[in-house]
C-alpha cells in the first residue's frame, strides 16, 4: 500500500519509447483538425479565414480608391453601376500548440500521468509536424514556461522527442501564470491542446480565461491516474495522512466507503464542472486515463472529439 | 437478580473503560500516503464532516462495540445471578399435608389450606418444568401426601400432566400430621443403595413441604443429606375452637338414660363464647352456653397452651341405641373438630354362664348386677357338654369359677376365670404361691375402674409364666394376678386366685371389678362409652358370625361400597380418613332386612386444634433449621454475558475487517 500511486513506470529515455514505428505509421494518415480556420504566417494545408490571393472567392466589399482593379467584379457594376470587389480565401498553415503541465503532481499514477502526456504530446507533434503544421509545446509549472517554438515539417520530429524526453516534473503548477504568458506570448492563432490533471488548486478557471480569450481551438485533456479514478480498487485503504507532493498539503483520512464514495463524486463533479467551464467557453473537454492505450485515445477518442481526422 | 461481586465488576469497568475511550479518541497513527492531489480529499473529508451527526455515530461504532465487549466482561465478573426456576435437577419429591388441619378455610377465596397448597405446589410444578429459557433441566418429582399415613400419589416422573394430576387428585383427611413415613417413602424412592447403579449412592432428594407446619413427629425426624423446603401454607390468624374429648356413660341405676361429657379447648389468645349442642339421631336435645378463656404462650418456650373447658349435659333418657353429636355452633377456620360424635348402643343386657363351683359370692355379685339379663348355673359336665355344641355363643360372658375345661372344649367365647389356671397357650402355670401382695395394676384398664388393690391380700395363688401376648394386667409381688388374654373372638380375663382364698370379698373392689369385667366382656368389639375410633386407624367391628354382604355408608356419600369381609366377627375397614358416622350393615340368613350398625369417628387432636401456621419448623440433629419457603435457585448469568462478549467480540472482528471503519 505504500507503493499507492507512487510511479514504477521508468521515463522513456529514447524517442522510440514515446512513440514506436507501429504509431507513427498509423499516425501518418491522421492530421489534426480544427473546428475553425484560422491564419497562419505560412501557406499550409489548412483553409483560412484570412481574405487573400487564392482562387476561392469569399465575400464582397466597397471599392475604395486605391483598390486593386483587377479584382472589381465588373458584372455587378454593369449592373448595379456601382464597384464592388472580390474577396478570396487564402490558404494558411495550422499552428498546433501542445501545452504540458510538469508539475509534480503529473509524476504519479501506474502508468504515470507524466509519461503519458509525454506520449500523447509525441503523438500530437508528430501528427502536426508531418502535416506541415507548425508545432509549439509549452512545459510549464510554477518555475514557468519551457517553451519549444515554431516546429515545422517531419525532420524536426527528433528534437521535438528530445525536448520531451529533457522534461522533468516537479513543483506545483502555476496554471494561471502560465496560460497567461502563454496566451500573451501567443503571436497568431491556432490548436491549443493543453495535458493537464487540471487539478489545480488555484482553480483553473483564470488560466483557461486566459487562452479562451486568445481565439485558440483549446483541447483540454484531463488526464488522471487510475488511482485517481478509483483509489479503492487499487488498495486505498486505513488510516492515513495524504500528502500532496506538490505542496506536501496534508489530508487526515480514514477511508471508509462512505468517504470513497464520496471522492469519487467530488471527482466526478470537478471533472464535471470542469467540462461545463469549456462547453461554454468553446474549448473541447476529454478525460483520459492513463491505462488507455495510446492508439486509441488517438484514433479513437480524440478522433471522435474532433481533435484529429 | 443479585450480584456476587459488584465491587470486582467496577473496578474492572473503572480501570478499562476509560482508557478505551481515550485511547479511541487520542490521535491515530497513519501512515504517510503521496497523493497527486490532496484537493478532493479534503474536500471529500470537509463533507462528511458536514453530516456530523451521523458520520459521529458511524465512526463511534467500533467504540461502542469495544465498550459494549468490556461491559459484558464487568457485567460477568460481577456475577449476576437471576431467579430462574428455582431448584432445578434432580430429584424432587413434593410433601403436601393433607391433615385435618389444612381442611381450615383461611385463605383467599375461602379456599382450604389443602387447596392453597395444591394451588402452590402445582405453580411449582409450573416453575420446575416450565422450559423457559433460563430454566434448567428439571429432572424428576414424585408427589407425595401425607397425614396420618404417607401415600404416593404419582412415582417419580418427569411428565407435567400427571404431576399435575396427582396433585389434583389429593383429597382431604381428618387425620393428624405424621411426616416419618412420608419420609421413609421418600428416601426409599431417592436413595440409591446399589452400588452398581450408576447413580451416586445414597443421591439425596429435595423435598418440598407443602404444610402449615403442625407436624407432630417432624421435630423426631434426623435428615439424612435431603434439603428440606417447607412452604408455610395459612393465616397466622387462624381462630379455632376444638372438641378434644367426648364420652357418656348409662349410670348403673338407670341403665337407659345417658350421660355425656365433652371437652373443649380454645386456641386463640382471646376469649371465646361457644354455644354447644348437643343432638340425639341428628335432633337437638340441649344446648349450653360456655365462655373459654384465651389460650396462653409459654414466655419460655413459645408454646401455645390453650385454654380448656368442659361440658356436662345432663342425663337424658335414651333407652335405645342412637348417635349423639355434640356441636360447636360457633363458626371457626377449621370445621372437622366443631362436632363429635358417639354411638350408644342400646342398652343391652348380658347373658352369662356361670359354671363351676356353686360359689355364692360370684352368684350374689351377678344376681346384683342390673345390666344382666340372665345368669345359668351350669356344671363343668353341662359346660363341657354346650361347648361340644356350639351353645356357648348364646352366653356374652363365661364365668369360670374354679373350673377349668379341657382344651377341647375351650372353646372361642369371652371367659371371666377364677382360680383354676385355663388350658390356653401362654397361660403356663407352675406352682402355687402363698401370699402375696399387689404391687402394679393397670388402673386405666376397664377392669379397674373405680377399684383399688392397694390393700387386696393373697393368700394363695396359681403361679403363672404368661407369654408374650397376655396382657398383665395385676402383678404381685409373685408374678402376674389378673392378665387379660384377646386372641380372635377368644377373649379371657383370669384372675390366677379364688377370691375366697384373699380377702378381696371384703372389699368394695371386688364387686366392682366383677360387674368391670362382666361389663367389659360382654360389650367387647362395641363402641361403648367413647368414640373409639379416629382417622388414620381403622374401623373395627364385631358383627355376628353369619353376617354376609357386608356394606359400609361413608359420612356423605350415598350409596355404600361393599366390604369384603371373611370374618365377620372380625369387621375391619380403613385406614379411616374423614371423621363422621360410618354405617356398616348387612344381611342374616333367613332375614329380609338388612341390620346395621353406625360407627362414630372424631378429628380429636390437640396438635391438630392448633392451626396457627408455623413460620419456621425444625427437624431433630442439632436443630436444623428448614428454611421457610424460598428453595430459590439462582441461574449464573456470567456464561451469558461471556457468550455474548465472544459474539460482540466477532462482530466487531467482523466490521475492522470489512475495510470499513464506521
Amino acid at each position: 500500500m505504500a507503493d499507492f500511486g507512487v510511479t514504477t513506470q521508468p521515463r522513456p529515455t529514447r524517442i522510440d519509447e514515446l512513440i514506436d514505428g507501429t504509431l507513427m505509421s498509423k499516425l501518418d494518415q491522421v492530421d489534426v483538425l480544427s473546428r475553425k480556420i484560422f491564419a497562419g504566417k505560412l501557406q499550409g494545408e489548412r483553409r483560412s479565414k484570412k481574405r487573400g490571393v487564392s482562387v476561392e472567392f469569399a465575400d464582397y466589399r466597397h471599392y475604395v480608391h486605391g483598390d486593386d482593379l483587377r479584382f472589381v467584379d465588373w458584372n455587378i457594376y454593369a449592373r448595379l453601376d456601382r464597384l464592388f470587389l472580390k474577396l478570396f480565401l487564402e490558404e494558411e498553415d495550422l499552428s498546433l500548440i501542445l501545452v504540458l503541465d510538469a508539475s509534480a503532481s503529473m509524476d504519479w499514477g501506474n502508468p504515470g500521468k507524466f509519461v503519458f502526456v509525454q506520449q500523447l504530446a509525441m503523438a500530437l507533434g508528430y501528427i502536426g509536424l508531418t502535416n506541415q503544421n507548425r508545432v509549439t509545446l509549452y512545459a510549464f509549472n510554477d518555475q514557468g514556461v519551457v517553451p519549444l517554438p515554431s516546429l515545422r515539417g517531419r525532420r524536426r520530429t527528433r528534437e521535438m522527442g528530445s525536448w520531451l524526453l529533457d522534461l522533468a516534473p516537479g513543483g506545483a503548477s502555476g496554471f494561471p501564470e502560465a496560460m497567461r504568458q502563454i496566451a500573451l506570448g501567443r503571436q497568431g492563432k491556432g490548436v491549443m491542446v493543453i495535458l493537464s490533471d487540471f487539478m489545480f488548486k488555484e482553480g483553473y478557471e483564470k488560466g483557461l480565461r486566459y487562452l479562451a480569450g486568445g481565439g485558440f481551438d483549446i483541447y483540454c485533456l484531463q488526464t488522471l491516474s487510475p488511482e485517481e479514478v478509483d483509489p479503492a480498487r487499487h488498495g486505498l485503504a486505513g488510516d492515513l495522512k495524504l500528502t500532496d507532493i506538490e505542496d506536501q498539503d496534508t489530508a487526515e483520512v480514514t477511508i471508509s466507503a462512505a468517504l470513497l464514495k464520496r471522492y469519487k463524486e467530488n471527482l466526478n463533479a470537478y471533472c464535471g464542472k470542469l467540462r461545463d467551464f469549456c462547453i461554454r467557453r468553446g474549448i473541447m473537454h476529454v478525460t483520459l486515463d492513463t491505462s488507455l492505450d495510446m492508439t486509441t485515445v488517438l484514433l479513437d477518442y480524440l478522433r471522435k472529439r474532433g481533435l484529429l481526422k | 437478580m443479585n450480584w456476587i461481586s459488584i465491587p470486582a465488576g467496577l473496578i474492572v469497568a473503572a480501570a478499562v473503560i476509560p482508557p478505551l475511550v481515550l485511547l479511541y479518541f487520542l490521535k491515530l497513527r497513519r501512515r504517510t500516503q503521496p497523493i497527486a492531489c490532496t484537493l478532493l480529499w479534503q474536500r471529500s473529508v470537509e463533507d462528511l464532516r458536514a453530516n456530523a451527526p451521523f458520520q459521529r455515530l458511524r465512526r463511534s461504532l467500533l467504540l461502542l462495540l469495544q465498550l459494549l465487549v468490556l461491559a459484558l466482561l464487568a457485567l460477568a465478573i460481577m456475577q449476576p445471578q437471576i431467579q430462574a426456576g428455582r431448584r432445578a435437577g434432580g430429584k424432587t419429591v413434593i410433601l403436601i399435608d393433607n391433615s385435618a388441619s389444612m381442611t381450615a378455610i383461611d385463605g383467599m377465596d375461602q379456599q382450604s389450606r389443602l387447596d392453597e397448597a395444591k394451588r402452590r405446589a402445582a405453580n411449582r410444578i409450573e416453575e420446575l418444568y416450565g422450559r423457559g429459557l433460563f430454566t434448567q433441566e428439571a429432572g424428576e418429582t414424585m408427589v407425595v401426601a401425607f397425614s396420618d399415613r404417607a401415600e404416593v400419589y404419582t412415582p417419580f416422573t418427569d411428565s407435567k400432566p400427571q404431576l399435575l394430576a396427582a396433585i389434583e387428585r389429593i383429597r382431604p383427611t381428618h387425620g393428624r400430621s405424621r411426616i416419618a413415613d412420608a419420609l421413609a417413602l421418600a428416601r426409599a424412592f431417592t436413595t440409591n443403595v446399589d452400588p452398581d447403579s450408576d447413580r451416586p449412592l445414597g443421591e439425596p432428594a429435595t423435598l418440598e413441604l407443602f404444610s402449615d407446619g403442625r407436624i407432630d413427629d417432624l421435630a423426631d425426624q434426623v435428615l439424612r443429606g435431603e434439603t428440606l423446603l417447607y412452604y408455610p401454607i395459612g393465616s397466622p390468624t387462624a381462630d379455632n375452637v376444638a372438641f378434644t374429648a367426648i364420652s357418656m356413660e348409662r349410670p348403673y341405676d338407670r341403665p337407659t338414660s345417658v350421660e355425656v361429657f365433652a371437652a373443649l379447648a380454645n386456641f386463640n389468645t382471646e376469649p371465646v363464647i361457644a354455644a354447644v349442642q348437643l343432638s340425639v339421631n341428628g335432633v337437638a336435645n340441649a344446648i349450653e352456653e360456655v365462655v373459654i378463656e384465651g389460650a396462653e404462650i409459654d414466655p419460655a418456650t413459645g408454646v401455645l397452651i390453650p385454654a380448656r373447658r368442659n361440658v356436662i349435659f345432663t342425663p337424658f333418657e335414651q333407652p335405645l341405641g342412637a348417635v349423639i353429636e355434640v356441636a360447636n355452633l360457633r363458626a371457626d377456620d377449621l370445621a372437622a373438630d366443631n362436632a363429635v360424635r358417639l354411638v350408644v348402643p342400646p342398652p343391652r343386657r348380658l347373658a352369662v354362664a356361670l359354671v363351676g363351683s356353686d360359689s355364692f359370692l360370684i352368684r350374689t355379685v351377678l344376681e346384683g348386677m342390673g345390666s344382666i339379663e340372665r345368669i345359668v348355673k351350669m356344671t363343668g359336665t353341662q359346660f363341657d357338654e354346650l361347648a361340644q355344641t356350639g351353645g356357648v355363643d348364646q352366653y356374652d360372658v363365661v364365668v369360670l369359677d374354679n373350673y377349668a375345661p379341657s382344651a377341647e372344649f375351650m372353646v372361642p367365647g369371652r371367659y371371666l376365670i377364677f382360680g383354676a389356671t385355663p388350658p390356653l397357650e401362654g397361660l403356663n402355670e407352675f406352682g402355687r404361691g402363698k401370699g402375696q401382695l399387689i404391687l402394679d395394676h393397670k388402673d386405666e384398664h376397664p377392669l379397674f375402674r373405680f377399684v383399688n388393690l392397694d390393700q387386696l391380700f393373697i393368700s394363695r395363688y396359681n403361679l403363672l409364666q404368661p407369654a408374650d401376648d397376655v396382657q398383665v394386667l395385676a402383678e404381685g409381688s409373685d408374678g402376674p394376678v389378673i392378665v387379660a388374654l384377646v386372641r380372635g373372638p377368644m377373649h379371657v380375663v383370669y384372675v390366677t386366685f379364688d377370691p375366697l382364698d384373699s380377702n378381696w370379698p371384703f372389699q368394695r373392689g371386688f364387686v366392682t371389678f366383677i360387674v368391670n369385667a362382666v361389663e367389659y366382656l360382654g360389650h367387647a368389639g362395641e363402641a361403648i362409652s367413647e368414640s373409639s375410633f379416629v382417622p388414620g386407624e381403622a374401623l373395627s367391628a364385631r358383627l355376628p358370625a353369619a353376617a354376609e354382604k357386608v356394606e359400609l355408608l361413608l359420612p356423605g356419600r350415598e350409596s355404600p361400597v361393599s366390604v369384603p369381609v371373611t370374618d365377620p366377627t372380625q369387621f375391619s375397614w380403613g385406614p379411616i380418613k374423614l371423621s363422621g358416622v360410618y354405617g356398616v350393615s348387612w344381611e342374616m340368613p333367613g332375614e329380609d332386612d338388612r341390620s346395621a350398625r353406625p360407627l362414630a369417628v372424631n378429628a380429636i387432636s390437640e396438635s391438630e386444634g392448633d392451626i396457627r401456621p408455623a413460620q419456621e419448623i425444625f427437624a431433630r440433629e442439632d436443630n436444623v433449621h428448614v428454611a421457610a419457603g424460598g428453595g430459590n435457585q439462582y441461574m449464573p448469568l456470567w456464561p451469558w454475558a461471556v457468550g455474548l462478549c465472544l459474539a460482540v467480540m466477532m462482530l466487531e472482528w467482523w466490521v475492522y475487517h470489512r475495510k470499513s471503519y464506521i
